[in-house]
């Protein structure tokens, strides 16, 4: 009887390992951190390489109730979207590993005001944070410099930090101890140029966090996908600069399409409204997951726990016969 | 040197005495103090482009004894030869002993340049002799005067005395005494004109030249045209006798940005003046893609046509003023040009090149009349159109194979023609391979705030101080104010400086990798102007039009676009037969800026792939020089047929893979450092020199 | 092992050694202007060997071994509708494409009482994407203890779509076969067991037969495919017997690495998956290296979702990326706000959108069908002419949303400014940067 020797690939590259959050010992106030990256094959495949730990599922709240977001989700967390501190509470319990606090785009917006909502944010739980600003470039460096200052030490990942403004928010993490979420438009040289430029300016390559964007399910999801894949496929061959960990945003993607949001004069072939809208939040996500994301921003409950079910079988290592 | 005492810590440093040669100064100085300060102190003035951080190699100076007494901290400008010498770079190295140092004279920043005025020898690849190569011919005749016994017309008449006489009578150049020799013994070699035909024009002056000059003239006739080849010969034009010691051609190469023309004396081989300038087209769109628009528009092409023809005759008169002739006394022109320019020459419409499935009206144009297109050599002059291979491979491409010499070796050869459209050809012997992409005019100095042509007052090489931003330039100097002792104000920046000044900026640090401009290093020269961020190379008081030279942000994307679509092209040209660029064995670089720009700066921009320097040879305008062989040799014209033939053409817009190579190139000088070693080392350095 | 062009053309007449051959050189018989050209487009399978006359036999022999497909081709149909699967060539869809979406299929029982309604409501289903119509592509019939020829008669017909027969018993199997005669159907399975009656059923029938070897053993499933391709089967698919995230994953990737890599024929067919009730592991199924996908349970918000996933995983990622041309809003703008216009190629409408979007200045984007092409690329071939920018907003009727008639227009494309005033009379045409970036800044100044 022939023998099939299981094809193994040679890896010589590792993903970076990043810590999120900091604990009193370290300068920060975190009852836990949580690592990402480390992995020295492609997802999951225990067979060949390391998988250190599963992928982190950070769950997203909103400084204010979102005005913007579909029935179906804020129905899902009920009256804690009026309160940010409760939020972020119902998203630990949710199953959350780490909290990305989004600050929406309102007039009461200021760097005083953001420095309030983070102290909140920080004081309602003990896992770490991302703290993206309501993604404009000037409000986004005035809010974000506010709260690195604020939380100095913490060790958050600050975004969204891209090409036009990262000098600002690279400077702010360095000056206060954190980390970026550096955010290229869903093309494999783009995240290697702004990781170049931003480590150019000293911040540490182990302090980079790389979002190579991704577009929903229906959406362009299969040209994050590839640009994932690639950038993982060139970390694992030694490539320096594609070897940070991978945060992506499926959950605000997903519902943002269509598909997710409209529950009514769509076409029957849709099907049930929030089992269409809830796949396409986790469709979305388990796709990048297997294409290497570390870091996954989710919206619904539902699909926090359908994710995590799918990673603790991915990390079961059943795979592994021989 | 002993330290007394170890227990006292006490440092005593050295002092060795410094002789500068040929002054003969002498100087005491301290172990480990520099070369280049210790003259400083004597007033020596070394040229330090670079601030004195051992990059550009210019403060080089000889330490006698081979450098014993000195210790070089970097080497990086100097070869083995050099160190054996003892040669060091002043601001590199330090004090250890007593020394002699010899200072080479300073060069002067200004420096007189090949421009179009002065003429270089052009070699041709073979030895010329007319009566093989030359297809356009000047027969002396002596025709018997008719007489009542002997009616025959005088065309007939013309006719027998070509035929009659020994095919060699074609005449033959005699470089003893500088004349044509009508040699009687010399052996049929089959070119004798036997059949003649004229246009009506040229019959209409045959009576009274034959009368006026009684029966002796010069004929000038064009034989074996490569579009009838077994055809008859065709008279072109009846001279008087005794003008024979010149005839003329002109080989044109059309770029999109500039026209290049070589006046050529057909007897001898030699290029007699060189003429260039930009296209008058420039003004109807600075790319091929809006001059077929705008070509596509009411009478746009006849406008277009006489735009370029407007600019051929300009050059032509230029040239001829400068032999002393008449443009009128060229009876042959051979023209090279991407396939817009030939169309728009020849007024054919360019529309379909630019739409799927991008095909030509015609790669391959039959000869026209000069008279026909207004061209004002001799207006029964033939106009050879050299053949393309495709839409945006023109003849310029199958004519610079043909002039590089591509094709003669089986080393793998990767030829590149910077223009307005990159075009490159990769193969050897057995195969070629081109693509097109477009690069944009900025490497010919257009389309640039401050560009400019490569000619007097153009800034073309730059060096950055590493400390102070402050930059150090070159201009190519006018003659007349160099003769009187005086520098030649700077009027702009051509291709070859914005390369140097581009790269020169990258590795000092005043931009980016992605070409922002640094502001926290707080030098003046960087700041925001009219348009945008920019840098200032020059202060008004040092330009011929009193204002700042500068180059914007804007300039700087659109050099990085130019240089990244080159290197995008070729990578993808590579890729698609599957070959490694460091396979490569020769790289050629053809282009109007080829022979002036710098291989390291090209390389340290990521427009060159960082291969050996000696893998690179510039080759200068080699559309022009393909175009002066085919003018010259029947047989480099046929070559240049087959070259088109035979090469295969890919299209990189039938897939996206020239996109991917494209984004990956937009950064300095690439996304792939590793591609760039030799970059990569300079960065490294630079950082460490940060450090110290 | 696939050649490159170049390895190509070295065996064909334009370099041949032997100058009989070597006359024929860039003969363009074939069709394309070079050897070399030729040579290329063979390399990418879109020229066939037969096209080059004087390509001489030992050439033609390394070629056409060359060509032979590493995962054998299956397909599988009913009343026309046909499903092919395998033909695959890369592990990642980024190195070239998947080429052939791996078939849905639901699974219904023999000894369920509505198969024939879910079979009817399989066939039906049909959901419009992007101008695509998907469908799933049919009804896995299990043998559960019923009545099984019965149940296959009654999907088939109910259900116009092909069939895969989940059957070990080789008697009803055969039962089934005939009840499903008129289609092809996909056998499934052999095992250890009973390979022998289900190979001779399958060559009798003429249908492709599914192997299953038990959790994951690869060595037994391609000794199992061995034997029944020597009993005379030669369209075969592989069960490796494993249905969990983790083990699915790591077996489906040895198997399409021993084929594509290994060049490992006894695996060099498509593999069939079953995602029970999850539609997350039906989208690991479809993503990594199932043909064959078996779901459950059938619920339109279920798969909707999963076959636009398919369409998305099988694009060609070698075509540009597009955007769906029409009206895009920003920020929430009013009638009042800037109209502005730029190509369908996904890059360049992200680079605009998000500029804008981020500039927070609320604003209409208007996206015209230039064929997926950058501005610049798209006027150049004129795809993104006056004519077309015209024809979209009328087509959009984007006019109706707005108080002005002032439309913004790259300053790539300045040049249109002329016609476009033409094309739309009584509209002001501005031209805009040429940079994405500068656009806030554009956009602050003329609008205030």
């Amino acid at each position: 009887m022939p023998t099939i020797e299981v094809p193994k690939e040679k890896w010589n590259g590792k993903v970076r390992e990043i810590t999120l959050g900091a604990t009193a010992a370290e300068g920060g106030t975190r009852a836990k951190t949580v690592t990402v990256g480390g992995e020295t094959t492609l997802p999951f495949l225990h067979f060949e390489g390391e998988i250190p730990r599963p992928p982190a599922i950070a769950i997203e709240v909103q400084d204010r109730k979102p005005v913007d977001w579909s029935p179906v989700l804020l129905e899902a967390w009920g009256d804690v979207t009026e309160d940010v501190a409760a939020w972020t509470k119902a998203a630990a319990e949710a199953g959350a590993d780490v909290i990305l606090l989004k600050f929406s785009l309102h007039d009461e917006l200021s760097p005083d005001y953001a420095r309030q909502v983070l102290r909140h944010v920080l004081d309602a739980t003990g896992l770490p944070l991302i703290v993206f600003g309501p993604g404009q470039a000037d409000l986004d460096n005035d809010v974000l410099v506010a709260v690195a200052e604020e939380g100095k030490g913490e060790n958050f990942v600050l975004g969204v930090c891209e090409d036009k403004n990262y000098r600002t928010i690279v400077a702010a993490a360095l000056a206060h101890g954190h980390l970026v979420n550096a955010r290229t438009a869903m093309d494999v040289n783009l995240a290697k140029q702004l990781n170049i430029l931003i480590s150019d300016m000293g911040l540490p390559l182990e302090r980079i966090v790389m979002d190579p964007t991704t577009g929903a399910l229906g959406y362009g999801m299969e040209y994050g996908y590839s640009v994932m894949e690639r950038l993982r496929l060139a970390a694992l061959q030694g490539d320096g600069m594609t070897q940070q960990p991978m945060l992506v945003t499926p959950g605000e993607e997903a519902w943002r399409a269509k598909e997710a949001r409209a529950g009514e004069g769509v076409p029957q072939a849709w099907g049930d409204w929030a089992e269409r809208a809830i796949n396409w939040e986790t469709l979305t996500a388990s796709t990048l997951v297997e294409s290497g994301a570390d870091i996954v921003v989710l919206r619904h409950p539902e699909s926090v726990k359908r994710v995590r079910g799918m990673i603790d079988v991915l990390m079961s290592k059943s795979g592994v016969t021989s | 040197m002993a330290l007394p005492g170890n227990s006292t810590r006490r440092i005593i440093i050295a002092e060795h005495s410094v002789r500068f040669e040929p002054s003969g100064q002498t100087v005491q100085a301290r172990t480990g103090a520099l070369i280049s300060e210790i003259a400083r102190q004597v007033g020596l003035d070394l040229n330090m482009p670079c601030g004195g951080q051992g990059r550009c190699g210019r403060c080089a100076v000889i330490v006698q004894d081979g450098g014993a007494g000195i210790r070089r901290r970097s080497t990086l400008r100097l070869t083995s030869e050099d160190l054996v010498a003892g040669y060091a770079l002043a601001c590199q190295t330090v004090l250890e002993g007593d020394v002699v140092v010899t200072v080479p004279v300073q060069e002067k920043i200004e420096r007189r340049l090949v421009t179009d005025k002065t003429a270089t020898p052009i070699v041709l690849p073979f030895t010329y002799d007319p009566l093989q190569h030359q297809s356009v011919r000047l027969l002396p005749l002596t025709l018997d005067p008719p007489s009542m016994v002997d009616q025959t017309d005088d065309w007939s008449r013309l006719k027998r005395a070509m035929a009659s006489a020994p095919s060699s009578s074609l005449g033959q150049w005699d470089s003893g005494n500088g004349t044509w020799m009508k040699q009687e013994s010399a052996a049929d070699d089959g070119t004798g004109v036997v059949d003649l035909m004229a246009d009506l024009s040229t019959l209409r002056r045959v009576g009274t030249m034959l009368r006026q000059h009684n029966w002796a003239v010069n004929a000038v006739v064009e034989i074996d045209i490569w579009d009838r080849p077994d055809g008859p010969a065709r008279l072109i034009d009846l001279l008087p006798p005794g003008r024979t010691e010149h005839l003329w051609g002109a080989a044109v190469d059309i770029g999109t940005t500039t026209v290049s023309l070589y006046l050529v004396d057909l007897l001898t081989g030699e290029v007699a003046t060189k003429a260039a300038e930009y296209n008058g087209q420039i003004k109807r769109g600075e790319d091929v893609i809006s001059r077929i628009i705008y070509a596509s528009k009411n009478d746009g092409l006849g406008e277009l046509q006489s735009l370029v023809v407007g600019t051929i005759n300009e050059l032509l008169e230029r040239a001829a003023r400068r032999a002393k002739i008449s443009p009128s006394e060229i009876y042959k022109m051979v023209v090279a040009g991407n396939s817009t320019m030939i169309h728009l020459l020849l007024g054919l419409p360019p529309s379909s090149i630019r739409l799927e499935p991008f095909v030509t009206t015609i790669n391959h144009p039959p000869p026209a009349l000069a008279s026909d297109l207004g061209i004002n050599i001799f207006p029964q002059a033939n106009v050879d159109c050299l053949p393309g291979v495709a839409s945006y491979v023109g003849a310029d491409i199958s004519a610079g194979v043909i002039g590089s010499q591509m094709c003669d070796s089986s080393a793998l050869t990767l030829f590149l023609d910077v223009g307005t459209n990159g075009e490159m050809v990769l193969g050897d012997c057995d195969w070629l391979i081109s693509c097109a992409c477009s690069a944009g005019p900025a490497f010919e100095g257009a389309g640039v705030r401050d560009g400019m042509r490569a000619t007097v007052g153009a800034i073309e090489e730059v060096w950055i101080n590493g400390e102070t931003y402050e930059p150090t330039y070159r201009v190519i100097s006018n003659p007349k104010l160099e003769a009187q002792g005086q520098p030649t104000p700077s009027r702009g920046i051509c291709g070859s400086g914005l390369i140097s000044l581009l790269s020169e900026m990258f590795i000092t640090g005043v931009i980016d990798k992605a070409g922002n401009l640094n502001f926290d290093l707080g030098s003046s020269r960087i700041r925001r102007g009219e348009h945008g961020p920019e840098y200032v190379v020059a202060w008004a008081d040092q330009t011929e039009q009193g204002h700042d030279i500068v180059i914007t942000k804007v300039d700087i994307d659109n050099l990085i676009r130019a240089k990244g679509a080159i290197y995008a092209g070729f990578t993808v040209l590579a890729q698609s037969v599957g070959i490694d660029l460091s396979m490569v064995e020769r790289v050629l670089i053809g282009g109007s800026f080829g022979q002036y720009i710098n291989i390291e700066k090209a390389v340290q921009i990521g427009l060159l792939p960082d291969l050996p320097w000696e893998k690179f040879h510039f080759l200068g305008n080699t559309a022009l020089q393909g175009a002066l062989l085919a003018l010259l040799n029947r047989e480099y014209r046929q070559q240049i047929g087959e070259a088109a033939q035979g090469m295969t053409y890919l299209e990189l817009s039938a897939d996206n893979s020239f996109y991917e190579a494209f984004t990956s190139a937009l950064f300095l000088p690439h996304t792939e450092l590793a591609q760039f070693p030799s970059v990569a080392e300079v960065l490294a350095d630079r950082d460490m020199q940060s450090v110290r | 092992m696939a050649l490159s062009g170049l390895e190509i053309y070295k065996l064909l007449p334009g370099s041949s050694k032997n100058p009989e051959v070597k006359k024929h050189a860039n003969c363009k018989e074939c069709g394309f202007p070079t050897c070399l050209a030729f040579a290329m487009k063979l390399g990418q399978k879109q020229a066939v060997l037969a096209q080059c006359p004087y390509v001489e036999e030992e050439s033609k022999a390394k070629l056409e071994a060359s060509a032979a497909p590493p995962i054998r081709l299956i397909t599988i149909s009913a009343n026309g509708r046909k499903l092919e699967v395998g033909n695959e060539t890369v592990l990642f869809r980024h190195e070239k494409t998947f080429y052939h979406e791996p078939g849905l299929f639901v699974r219904v029982k023999d000894t369920q009482a509505d198969a024939a309604e879910v079979a009817k409501a399989v066939g039906e289903y049909m959901v419009d994407y992007v101008g695509m119509n998907l469908t799933m592509n049919g009804v896995a019939v299990e043998a559960a203890g019923g009545d099984f020829a019965a149940t296959v008669a009654a999907v088939k017909s109910a259900c116009p779509l092909p069939l895969v027969l989940l059957v070990e018993d080789p008697a009803a199997a055969e039962a089934g076969l005939t009840a499903a005669q008129g289609t092809q159907s996909l056998l499934w399975a052999a095992t250890p067991d009973n390979w022998e009656a289900m190979a001779k059923l399958a060559a009798q029938y003429k249908v492709p037969l599914a192997v299953r070897a038990a959790g994951g053993d690869l060595d037994a499933l391609a000794a199992l495919a061995e034997q029944v391709k020597g009993a005379g089967v030669e369209d075969i698919v592989l069960d490796p017997g494993v249905r969990d995230y983790d083990s699915s994953l790591a077996a489906f990737t040895q198997l399409r690495r021993l084929a594509l890599k290994h060049n490992e024929r006894n695996v060099g067919y498509p593999i069939i998956a079953f995602a029970g009730d999850d539609p997350v592991l039906a989208g690991q199924h479809i993503a990594k290296y199932a043909g064959f996908v078996v779901l459950d349970r059938f619920s339109s918000g279920t798969v909707y979702p999963l076959l636009v996933m398919r369409a998305n995983i099988f694009t060609d990622p070698q075509k540009p990326i597009q955007v769906k041309p029409g009206i895009y809003e920003i920020n929430n703008p009013k009638p009042g706000d800037p109209l502005m216009v730029t190509t369908n190629f996904s890059i360049t409408y992200f680079s605009v959108a998000n500029e804008i979007e981020s500039s927070g200045i609320p604003g209409w984007l208007l996206v015209a069908d230039a064929e997926g092409m950058s501005v610049l690329t798209a006027w150049a071939a004129g795809k993104f002419d006056a004519e077309r920018i015209a024809k979209s907003v009328k087509t959009t009727g984007v006019a109706e949303k707005l108080s002005h008639q002032r439309i913004v227009i790259p300053g790539h494309v300045a040049v249109l400014m002329g016609e476009l005033e033409e094309e739309l009379p009584g509209w002001e045409i501005n031209v805009g940067p040429r940079e994405a970036v500068d656009l806030p800044n554009f956009l602050k100044m003329q609008w205030g």
